[in-house]
């Protein structure tokens, strides 16, 4: 691995624990924790995108102990997002957004079945309101979890990858040719 | 003995049992146990710093009581929020007393990668500096009249005009970071010397044993 590709893992889980002061300003229902990871990928291929999520998630333990039993959720945003970088889909918003909607179903059906056994579906306050509605509406646990995690998970992967398409097209040409893959995803190579 | 005097492998190695053990042993009596340990773990650190460290814990374990109960029966409740309470309690105490500076010379002691140290105390000392840089482009933003309430599509524009400045700078950032750790010799394969490597007794190696055992051990009794 090339010294600059070692820089980016630190700097990209940052960014995934950072960007909640802005995610606080808006006020919006949002995690925007795999942003580094899944822009790490985009950027550098899956190895960095896996070793950023699992530092992410290592970092963000030390902070949020529930962190450490989704590290699989991030390595398998890593490896979607590559499949998602190969196939161009960062181009435009028109092709990222249907992406990270398919990403937030996935990452919504990995994430349940860990949260239902460690966490009885309780690992935030939103999710464990939105279980409590599923059972409400007569779902099954297991079910009414999915509900729970389905609703965090979906719009949060949308907006991430919106936010990684503008990234990856707000970067100078010159600075994103460093990176091996930058090009690719959004269909410039 | 207080956790900052431990080896670092030796705070990991009772931070990842606890839990373990936790999760391994029948409820309620193992979750209780090992619970009771935990919380006991957060004092150590001293009477006033211990005190902080146990209250952190008592906090963030509280409200998954709260919501365990909305959700599940009251056996359901303790089983799991025992478990939480282990886990929460074990992690705020790790995170009180592991110093990543120490971990990344126990790791360079030992012979291992300096890579992965490398990546974990980087990213520990790069995200409060990310997040001043945050706060700061928030209030800048604001400055220049931007409005982050109102509508769902204002405020998504809004975060983009937040984020973004973020992100870009960051990755300007890398190139700076590469810079400095080529100069240090950051190669590959390149072996360091640690400066104060953390003393390594036989007593704490022979306990980090013992913890793996008991979890592999409490494992077979469990499901033999």
């Amino acid at each position: 691995m090339s010294i600059r590709l070692l820089a980016l893992i630190p700097v990209a889980a940052a960014i995934s624990l950072a960007l909640s002061a802005a995610v606080d300003a808006v006020a919006l229902p949002l995690f925007l924790d795999t942003t580094g990871t899944i822009l790490a990928t985009t950027l550098a291929g899956p190895g960095v995108g896996i070793a950023t999520g699992v530092v992410t998630s290592a970092v963000n333990t030390l902070r949020n102990p529930t962190f450490w039993p989704f590290v699989v959720v991030q390595i398998i945003v890593a490896l979607y997002a590559w499949a998602a970088a190969r196939a161009g889909l960062f181009r435009s918003f028109r092709t990222a957004v249907p992406a990270g909607l398919g990403l937030g179903v996935i990452a919504s059906l990995t994430s349940t079945p860990i949260s239902y056994l460690v966490f009885g579906c309780t690992t935030t306050g939103g999710i464990a309101l939105t279980t409590a509605l599923g059972k409400a509406l007569g779902l099954p646990p297991l079910g009414a979890c999915f509900f729970g995690s389905f609703l965090s998970d979906f719009g949060d992967k949308a907006v991430t990858f919106a936010l990684v398409t503008s990234v990856l097209h707000a970067l100078p040409r010159r600075t994103a040719a460093r990176f091996p893959w930058a090009l690719r995803a959004i269909g410039a190579a | 003995m207080t956790g900052r005097r431990l080896h670092p492998f030796t705070l990991l190695a009772i931070a990842g049992a606890l839990p373990a053990l936790a999760w391994i042993l029948p409820a309620p009596a193992g979750g209780m146990w090992t619970a009771a340990v935990a919380l006991l773990l957060t004092l150590t650190p001293g009477w006033r710093p211990g005190l902080v460290v146990f209250r952190t814990a008592l906090l963030t374990a509280a409200p998954f009581w709260v919501f365990l109960r909305l959700l599940h029966d009251v056996p359901t409740t303790i089983a799991i929020g025992l478990r939480i309470t282990t886990m929460v309690a074990s992690f705020v105490w790790l995170a009180a007393t592991l110093a990543p500076d120490r971990l990344v010379e126990a790791t360079v002691a030992r012979g291992w990668s300096v890579t992965a140290a490398y990546l974990f105390a980087a990213t520990i000392t790069a995200v409060p500096t990310l997040r001043d840089r945050a706060r700061r482009i928030v209030e800048a933003q604001r400055c220049r009249g931007l409005s982050p309430r109102g509508s769902l599509g204002n405020r998504l524009r809004a975060l983009r005009a937040l984020a973004l400045p973020l992100v870009l700078s960051a990755l300007h950032d890398v190139d700076e970071r590469a810079l400095a750790l080529e100069t240090r010799g950051m190669v590959s394969g390149a072996r360091r010397t640690p400066l104060a490597p953390p003393p390594d007794s036989a007593v704490e190696r022979a306990a980090r044993w013992a913890l793996l055992a008991a979890c592999v051990a409490a494992l077979i009794w469990r499901f033999k």
